[in-house]
């Protein structure tokens, strides 16, 4: 007999506090689709992305309902296409993302990513396609999601890449001008990307990965907040030791939810299990927000001091607690921070009590970077550049996964609101200390060398 | 070798369980299996024992009662019957059905009609009804055993349509995830 208590337990982790498996992501290798004819690779990738994700969506509602634990998100990963399909121009890449997105939307998935390309170490001909192709690409797509490694602790951080990220970025805020720069929500840049995200943008399927495979990213942030408020108020003297501990159980439960309905889609689908990524990942509701956390263990607001040391805490308390429920871990694993798309974090960045600096010092201790960042929209594409290579920098020499989402809303200035809607919410625009300032370092171009920390044969 | 099965039931107190068991033992008896709970001020026991060679039940149930009477309990017993096979049981999965809602009247009786209609055996089942508006003070817990040709979507259906008639709600999910969640 299962413990009544137990049992309750789980039904409010479900029904108040928002537990659910955030997305269930199925890999698809594309490299049996190769052609040099566009025709050709978009009919080949059609078929196989159809044939293997038609049951995606059907499938994850029914052991969602067996389990009373709701799948929110069904996507799919590709494999790099800067890669698949390296004979392609920038306007045959175009039509790839058109078909990209026309498939994603006939098969039922929220987003398709993978429209991606690994630059760290210099550009292949596909690279550069893909990469001019971007402004275009996102903004005709609604599904489709891109996302370019710049640096990597192994072969340091390609600032020739990080600039011309920083002008792709200025560029597809301008072709999508009309909805507040959304096409750059839909662009990460990364150092030290994995090779089996489930998360977007991020998610793409890498070399070394097998032909079909089913990644889960777990959800989690209300079921730790209620359960710190619970022990808060039955103890109010508990230590960040316990408090600890306590999050370390909750992440736990919440990876072993994530597991277990990952194992049978994949079961189900016929396709291998590959990873859980233990990410506590916000979204704009209140009651499922990371920010909300950092209230719940006595600060005013995220960003004001002691952020970092508490996000610290956060971060291991869940990856070790779900490293011990799963079997493999995988992805970013660690806690999101994502402005827009946590309402808390928003209103922090709103009254000014979290800036672009903080964000950043934080983006040290956690497992994403500077993500869904509204700026004004004259930042320069240098400073953009800027921004990124300081973000890559953190990556490479603490040998962790960092990431640049950035929105420079165009027409719009610090304070002002920007929009994207659904899950990637709402967000008050950050000013940029120096926003204009002078281009020549960014200039410089080259390749700054990996730091001692690669070498580690 | 002959078996029988003995409940006893009364006002709880200290002492019952020592008192079934001594008296059983001194009887020759073997406990094989026993189960016991307190539902409120209520004590009830079952025990399922293997009797001595050529003894009596009749004189078993009548030590247990001179023992266990003073302490105002009663006690049934009845042997096993063997030539009565078990109901034949279907490959099955096992689910968990819990409600919370207001008190009333047949909550059981509308839930547990619904499950013997498609022929799921209730293996558990605790139920607290506390009276009041708070939830967790009026809840049931069935554990049920469903036939693996059950077609899932019906039976959710019509748990849910009864939960909604009798005012409840309801949620119907494999045990697993309980497991999973809370079972190292």
């Amino acid at each position: 007999m299962i413990n009544d208590q137990d049992i309750l337990a789980t039904l409010e982790m479900l029904k108040v506090e928002h537990l659910d498996v955030r997305t269930v992501t199925l890999g698809i290798s594309l490299f049996d689709c190769a052609s040099d004819d566009p025709d050709r690779f978009m009919a080949r990738i059609r078929e196989k992305i159809s044939g293997l994700a038609a049951p995606l969506v059907q499938v994850c509602a029914e052991v969602g309902e067996k389990y009373g634990i709701p799948v929110v998100n069904k996507r799919i990963a590709v494999s790099p296409l800067a890669v698949a399909g390296a004979p392609f121009s920038a306007p045959g890449f175009v039509r790839i993302a058109e078909a990209l997105d026309r498939t994603a939307r006939e098969v039922g998935v929220d987003f398709i990513g993978g429209f991606s390309a690994l630059v760290e170490k210099g550009f292949s001909r596909g690279d550069r396609a893909l990469i001019e192709s971007l402004p275009e690409a996102l903004s005709l797509t609604e599904r489709l999601c891109a996302s370019v490694n710049v640096a990597s602790t192994r072969a340091g951080i390609n600032m020739d890449a990080v600039y011309l990220m920083g002008r792709t970025i200025k560029a597809a805020a301008a072709a999508s001008a009309g909805a507040d720069g959304i096409a750059c929500a839909k662009l990460c840049v990364f150092a030290n990307i994995p090779q089996d995200i489930p998360f977007m943008a991020g998610a793409y399927l890498g070399v070394g990965e097998p032909d079909a495979v089913i990644n889960i990213g777990v959800s989690g942030p209300g079921v730790v907040k209620r359960a710190i408020d619970r022990a808060r108020a039955v103890e109010p003297g508990l230590d960040l030791g316990r408090l600890s501990e306590l999050i370390k159980r909750t992440a736990f439960k919440v990876t072993r939810a994530g597991e277990l309905i990952g194992r049978e889609v994949a079961e189900r689908l016929g396709v291998p299990f590959g990873v859980v990524d233990l990410s506590l990942a916000p979204t704009p509701d209140v009651g499922d927000s990371v920010g909300e956390i950092f209230q719940s263990l006595g600060l005013q607001a995220i960003g004001v001091p002691g952020s970092t040391a508490l996000l610290a805490l956060l971060n291991d308390a869940v990856k070790k607690g779900g490293a011990f429920a799963s079997s493999y871990v995988g992805g970013l694993s660690g806690a999101f921070i994502p402005v827009s798309e946590d309402s808390n974090i928003a209103e922090a960045a709103r009254s000014g009590l979290l800036s672009l600096e903080k964000l950043e010092a934080m983006t040290s201790v956690c497992s994403v970077g500077l993500d869904m960042v509204a700026l004004p929209g004259d930042v320069s594409a240098e400073t953009l550049a800027a921004i990124i290579a300081d973000e890559m920098a953190i990556g490479v020499v603490n040998k962790k996964t960092t990431a640049a989402r950035l929105i420079p809303v165009p027409g719009k200035r610090a304070g002002e609101k920007a929009f994207f809607g659904g899950l990637l919410g709402e967000a008050t625009i950050m000013p940029v200390n120096g926003a204009n300032g002078d281009p020549t370092f960014i200039r410089l171009g080259g390749r700054i060398p990996a730091p001692t920390q690669s070498l580690v044969n | 070798m002959e078996k029988a099965i003995i409940s006893v039931l009364g006002t709880d107190r200290p002492g019952i369980m020592a008192a079934i068991s001594r008296t059983l033992s001194d009887n020759g008896c073997n406990i094989e299996d026993v189960s016991q709970t307190i539902l409120q001020t209520e004590f009830a026991g079952v025990v399922i024992v293997s009797l001595p060679e050529a003894a009596a039940l009749d004189g078993i149930e009548a030590a247990l009662d001179r023992a266990l009477r003073p302490m105002g309990l009663s006690t049934f017993a009845r042997p096993l019957d063997k030539s009565v096979p078990p109901a034949p049981t279907a490959a099955s999965q096992p689910f968990i059905v819990t409600t919370m809602g207001a008190d009333r009247i047949g909550l059981i009786a509308g839930i547990s009609e619904v499950m013997a209609a498609f022929g799921a055996n209730i293996v558990n089942l605790k139920a607290i009804f506390r009276g009041g508006e708070d939830p967790r003070r009026n809840t049931m817990i069935y554990e049920v055993d469903v036939p693996v040709d059950t077609d899932p979507a019906a039976f959710r259906k019509a748990l849910h349509a009864r939960a909604e008639e009798l005012g409840l709600a309801l949620s119907l999910q494999h045990r697993n995830i309980f497991d999973a969640l809370h079972r190292i």
